[in-house]
């Protein structure tokens, strides 16, 4: 399939949703869902479990809230087939998902959904704690960073563990479709939509969504926040089809200092310089890595 | 009509094959697991047009069905003991959404591996139809009956019906399946009554403020489908004051009061077609003129049936009442034989712990509860995970039940057998 490059201008006026919900200012995970709509088109439908997302109600497509937080993925499953059984494949079943329904209570699912090759997409908005519910540490809680079940004290100095990294996980299922994207880089995030909803079988797409209430900095910062991870390459956009052929859709000359991205949140202001360099040296070593892979074949 | 000798579980999979499910979902687990083999082999072999979902638990088959169910399919899963507890989260959505969602459970004990109640019980208040079988024919009869009542208009709800582990599920009795014409007569294809599409949503969106403007409120059904619960776009027009969750129980349990007169129709109508019927909710045998009457649920009631045979042998009368439906309960059949009988003796296979009694003994003292005279009601634990439950302790129990008289209470009310 030949792919058209999307620049800013290509990207459809027509949203896919209303002006307007009750979510925090400056909330990403709303702008993950405008833009995710955006791409997908109206022709989907949306599932969602307990997150911040019941609250993005005006996104103009039919939605459903799974009653079980564990659920996501199979909630997603039964509607695919469902709608494939009433003769209506063509309708995208689209899940947007927060990190703990993905990382956490929902992974033994999902990783099933991916592992029996769902055709469904999976979207996550990442950010990297539960918000909805005060701020408690997940899995996809960056490492060191403060939250409300690690808290800052004698003996603790934020999350002590590594961030879990879900959609290398979700590659080796080999299923066709996982990709990184970022609210800050909306044309790399709808290109990479507008290719894989044509494809029939697994996606999944995990989506950097800075959250100025839980991470500490101003609304108006989400997009700021959300570049400079991108540029000092602690959120790398990527991409990798069939779980093998790996590709950075975006590199930067050079990564910024993770400092630019880091000092501006809250959830960060406890380190140290001695921590933000510790931090700086792993980020190194996994972009590096990265960069060798780029254009590779995973394991 | 050909006949079979076949298993409880194989009863399970041709009344799915009967009733065209069309996606199943299914994690194996014993004494269930050979409902899913039989099923995967009729998918594989083409006998049944259906998608089959090999999920990687409990919890995800009902979700699969649930939103399957949503999306338009005819949905079954099939689960026991700790399978059903895990299930748990999910079946109150599927019941919420008012989801028409059928389930065969191989009932099996939640602490051990022998035949009880305690799984399903365990759900007794996730609002699903609860219908216990007493042999392998009526397990295939049920499945078929089942989707009739959990798709009538006047129910919507998800129905589960239980075959005792082991004693249903892995032996083999003769069972009579009737043609696929004759059940496609009676049991229509499923057709969803409210498609979810999305060329439709602007115009319902507009209908749902139309409504909404009118003063109707959430308290009115805005579709055909009361699924509507599910649709987390509507929470934009009905967010506020007003959004009454507590009507939702209200209606749901209205639906569950419906379906007592649904379960007794399709019962009959049935046996008008197949020429089997089982009682509707409860199934009476030998009550004619019985002084008391004993009951059971599930295949004790078939061993209770061997021990009121002996009883009117000696001239004892006493009856059986087989309860079939445990949720909705019948509470006027209970009602009416409370006027005639001076006492009921109750054999739960089942307990709720911390209270005196079985479950269903406490269900039927509250449902004669209003009446000027009441018969005593005796309750008897009995066959808890998986115990043997001989002809003889059947007797004894309907000995005891015999002598307490009407008025006072017997003493021990409640005995372990």
């Amino acid at each position: 399939m030949m792919r058209k490059k999307i620049g800013i201008r290509d990207i459809t006026k027509e949203e896919a949703v209303w002006p307007g919900n009750p979510a925090c200012q400056g909330c990403a995970g709303s702008l993950v869902g405008r833009l995710v709509f955006k791409a997908l088109g109206r022709n989907s439908a949306r599932v969602e479990v307990a997150s911040c997302a019941p609250g993005f109600m005006n996104i103009r497509v039919p939605s459903f809230y799974s009653p079980a937080f564990e659920g996501a993925a199979a909630f997603l499953t039964g509607l695919s087939r469902g709608y494939k059984l009433i003769g209506r494949e063509d309708i995208v079943v689209a899940g947007l998902i927060g990190d703990g329904g993905t990382v956490d209570i929902g992974f033994q699912g999902l990783s099933a959904a991916a592992e029996r090759n769902e055709n469904i997409f999976f979207f996550t908005y990442d950010n990297e704690a539960y918000m909805n519910t005060g701020g408690q540490r997940s899995s996809a809680t960056p490492y060191m960073a403060r939250t409300a079940t690690t808290p800052i004290s004698k003996t603790s100095r934020g999350k002590m563990e590594e961030k879990k990294n879900v959609p290398m996980i979700i590659a080796l299922h080999r299923v066709p479709y996982v990709a990184t994207a970022s609210v800050a880089y909306p044309e790399d995030l709808m290109e990479k939509i507008t290719y894989a909803k044509g494809i029939k079988g697994f996606k999944f797409m995990h989506i950097n969504a800075p959250c100025p209430t839980g991470w500490g900095f101003e609304p108006k910062d989400s997009i700021k926040v959300a570049r400079l991870s991108v540029e000092s390459g602690l959120w790398p956009l990527y991409e990798i089809l069939d779980g093998r052929r790996f590709r950075l859709t975006y590199k930067p000359r050079e990564l910024k200092p993770v400092t630019d991205a880091l000092k501006i949140q809250g959830r960060f202001r406890h380190l140290s310089e001695d921590e933000f360099n510790t931090i700086q040296e792993k980020t190194i070593d996994d972009w590096e890595r990265l960069l060798k892979l780029d254009g590779k074949e995973l394991i | 009509m050909k006949s079979e000798v076949m298993v409880g579980n194989k009863a399970v999979a041709y009344s799915v094959k009967l009733a065209r499910a069309n996606l199943i979902a299914a994690y194996p687990i014993t004494p269930q697991t050979t409902i899913t083999q039989y099923l995967s082999e009729f998918v594989s072999e083409g006998e049944l047009k259906a998608d089959f979902v090999n999920v990687e638990g409990e919890i995800s088959a009902q979700l699969v069905c649930m939103a399957g169910s949503i999306a338009g399919a005819r949905a079954f899963t099939a689960t026991s003991g700790p399978g059903i507890l895990y299930m748990h989260h999910a079946l109150h959505g599927t019941a919420r959404y008012r989801l028409p969602v059928v389930m065969a459970v191989a009932n099996r004990g939640v602490r051990t591996m022998g035949p009880d109640h305690t799984d399903m019980m365990d759900q007794r208040d996730t609002g699903w139809i609860q219908l216990y079988c007493e042999n392998n024919q009526e397990v295939l009869d049920t499945g078929v009956m089942a989707y009739r009542i959990a798709e009538d208009q006047r129910v919507r709800l998800p129905v589960s019906y239980g075959l005792d582990g082991y004693v249903l599920s892995y032996t083999a009795e003769p069972v009579e399946i009737p043609s696929q014409e004759d059940v496609d007569d009676f049991l229509p294809p499923y057709e969803s009554q409210y498609p979810v599409l999305p060329e439709n949503f602007d115009a319902e969106i507009e209908q749902y403020k139309r409504h909404w403007a009118e003063g109707k409120s959430i308290n009115e059904p805005f579709t055909p489908f009361p699924a509507d619960e599910s649709f987390s776009h509507l929470t934009m027009v009905n967010w506020g004051p007003g959004h009454d969750q507590q009507w939702r129980w209200r209606s749901h349990q209205e639906a569950m009061e419906r379906a007592r007169q649904v379960i007794k129709e399709v019962d009959e109508e049935y046996g008008r077609r197949f020429g089997r019927s089982y009682g509707g909710l409860i199934d009476e045998y030998r009550c004619e003129d019985a002084d008391a009457v004993i009951v059971a649920m599930g295949t004790i009631a078939s061993t209770a049936r061997a021990a009121i045979d002996r009883m009117h042998k000696e001239g004892k009368r006493v009856g059986l009442i087989k309860l079939r439906s445990f949720r909705p309960f019948p509470r006027e059949e209970f009602e009416r034989i409370g006027k005639t009988v001076n006492a009921i003796g109750v054999l739960d296979r089942n307990i709720s712990l911390g209270e005196e009694g079985g479950i269903v003994y406490n269900s039927i003292r509250s449902a004669i509860y209003d009446l000027e005279e009441r018969p005593s009601v005796l309750g008897y634990h009995i066959g808890l995970a998986g115990k043997e439950v001989r002809v003889g302790d059947i007797e004894q129990i309907a000995e005891n039940t015999l002598k307490a008289e009407r008025g006072p209470k017997a003493e021990p009310v409640v005995r372990w057998i």
